[in-house]
């Protein structure tokens, strides 16, 4: 089941990658469209798809895979099925840093100082991390820093809406809030790229620990895992994935959350192979998602984080129901 | 040497729960670890192994990570197994050390992987989730993991608590067998039944120390009994073996 498992999931997220490409407002046909994206021929044609559609699409892969992956390693680290990317609180302080760079302006004045001020909100969230849960110490205090540092950051982010003289500026930061790939560009995906990079290259070797940590933390480090070094790598690694996807792409929940608990089945539940496995499948929700947002409600903009809430918490429910009967 | 502890010791705050020990264990050892419940039996074994802050020498903590968990297996008491893998998957985590990261398993490990399955009575299920199975049956897959790490020094905290009589017999016999084949093993227990009679060795710790040290007969004297567990025991020789059986309770 394993070994067909990652073709057929690079084979859909290959197929609705392709189908994200053919999705828009514009209306073009599919022949025109894939030859404007090869060629360059016709000049309005390739515009959209290389300038808008492309980095569309290459950014929903990228903050899926992302999410996915750091979804499926917090899992593996924690031993707990419900764990989320967000838990560690980057996602909310990286929100928070774009939600200031939307406020004072500085978003309207300089195109990447959102996604600057977000990847800075994010750095902020994982020097206190690390400085609040100690070089050595167990999950269990990066769980209660990570909410302590979400706390904060929610209510500092709720303090700039309360206190906010613009209501143009605190409707556009709800709006921010709610996850969009809507009118990106090359220049988000460059920005998003190396953090997201960084952030796979150390989460993908973690494997080997995670499937060790299996046994729980003390036979893991009499396996000859270090745990502090582990720790370490995971953290950093989360966050330059959760900090880079939110920078770009807002707050979009759930895909961290449901993918894992989705493939874990797949996988043999080994969380060494449901790391590559929760990366595709990232990639292939987002994507999907993208798509149907065009698709459901094409003139009113349809936000991406609300439209995977939307289908991710009953998915979820699906699923701690049918968990509690095997369980039963 | 298997395993050389020199003055370990361990402080929880300024109390020491593991008070200077001192001991070597050779090739072919088979000790228990025996003593009241907060005698200091878990920490002395996680000390050693390094899992622990403390002072003191431990030939263990010497050792790189990896060397180290290639020369001493342990089994903490807490039975957790997170996932729902399947049994053999679980039992070849033991590999682990000796695996260098995205290498697989090759035939030597699967055979040292089937054998500890084999040993632990656990084959047929190999295939079966590991958290399916009952409690007895899951410690046992946990015990075969910690057997396909193949060390020549294995430290087990209370493997046998809540096994019914014929495996906690089976595995003290297979520990047995793994001494008589030169490896060593230090493991915490409480039924100084099985100690006695199947260990070459017991050490007896109390309140942190190390109290008594040396063949059963020669640690479960009436004195050692009375003044660490506070009870009353008959140990006699058989044609069967030693018996020993607890009788009562001190005022």
């Amino acid at each position: 089941m394993t070994r067909a498992l990652f073709p057929a999931l690079a084979a859909l997220t290959l197929a609705l990658a392709l189908l994200s490409l053919l999705t828009g407002p514009a209306g073009f046909g599919i022949g025109d469209s894939l030859r404007a994206l090869l060629t360059g021929q016709g000049e309005a044609i390739t515009l959209v798809m290389r300038e808008i559609r492309l980095p569309r699409v290459l950014l929903a892969i990228m903050v899926g895979a992302s999410l996915g992956l750091s979804g499926a390693a917090l899992q593996g680290y924690l031993r707990n099925p419900l764990a989320e990317p967000g838990l560690i609180g980057v996602s909310g302080s990286a929100a928070l840093g774009a939600v200031i760079a939307l406020q004072t302006g500085a978003a309207a004045a300089f195109a990447l100082a959102l996604p600057l001020a977000a990847l800075t909100g994010a750095t902020v969230a994982v020097l206190l991390i690390l400085m609040l849960a100690g070089p050595r110490g167990g999950s269990l205090t990066l769980i209660l820093a990570g909410i302590a540092i979400s706390a904060l950051a929610g209510a500092l982010t709720s303090l700039a809406l309360n206190l906010s003289p613009n209501p143009f500026a605190t409707a556009e930061t709800v709006f921010w809030m709610m996850g969009s790939l809507a009118d990106r560009s090359f220049s988000h995906v460059w920005i998003a790229l190396p953090f997201m990079a960084l952030g796979w290259a150390l989460l993908l070797p973690l494997g080997r620990g995670l499937d060790a940590l299996t046994l729980g933390e003390d036979a893991a480090g009499a396996l000859g895992i270090r745990l502090d070094r582990l720790r370490l790598q995971l953290v950093l690694g989360v966050a330059a994935c959760v900090g880079a996807a939110t920078a770009v792409a807002g707050a979009i929940g759930f895909v961290g959350l449901v993918v894992p608990h989705l493939l874990r089945p797949l996988v043999g539940a080994r969380p060494s192979v449901l790391l590559p496995a929760s990366a595709l499948g990232g990639a292939a929700m987002v994507l999907l998602a993208d798509i149907a947002v065009r698709l459901v409600l094409p003139e009113r903009d349809l936000k991406l984080g609300v439209l995977m809430a939307i289908v991710g918490a009953p998915l979820f429910l699906h699923l701690i129901y049918k968990t509690r009967r095997a369980g039963a | 040497m298997t395993l050389t502890l020199d003055a370990l010791t361990i402080r929880r705050g300024d109390c020491p729960v593991v008070d200077r020990a001192t001991l070597t264990i050779a090739e072919g050892e088979f000790v228990g670890l025996i003593g009241p419940n907060g005698a200091g039996k878990t920490t002395l074994m996680r000390g050693a192994l390094g899992l622990l802050p403390h002072t003191g020498r431990s030939s263990l903590t010497e050792m790189p990570p990896q060397a180290r968990a290639r020369h001493a297996a342990w089994l903490p008491q807490a039975r957790e197994i997170a996932w729902p893998v399947s049994v053999e998957t679980l039992v070849t985590l033991g590999r682990t050390p000796h695996l260098s990261a995205g290498q697989r398993p090759g035939d030597q490990d699967r055979q040292t992987i089937a054998q500890a399955i084999a040993t632990m009575g656990l084959a047929g299920f190999e295939h079966r989730p590991a958290t399916e199975l009952s409690g007895g049956e899951q410690a046992r897959v946990l015990i075969a993991r910690a057997l396909a790490q193949d060390t020549p020094l294995i430290l087990a905290d209370e493997p046998i608590a809540g096994l019914d009589p014929g495996h906690q017999i089976a595995t003290m016999t297979a520990f047995a067998s793994l001494a008589r084949q030169g490896k060593a093993l230090i493991v915490s227990l409480h039924d100084l039944g099985l100690a006695a009679r199947h260990c070459t060795r017991l050490i007896l710790m109390h309140k942190g120390r190390i109290h008594a040290d040396g063949p059963p007969e020669a640690v479960l004297t009436d004195a050692n009994l009375r003044d660490v567990f506070g009870i009353t025991a008959h140990l006699t020789h058989t044609p069967d073996g030693v018996i020993f059986q607890p009788l009562e309770v001190l005022p």
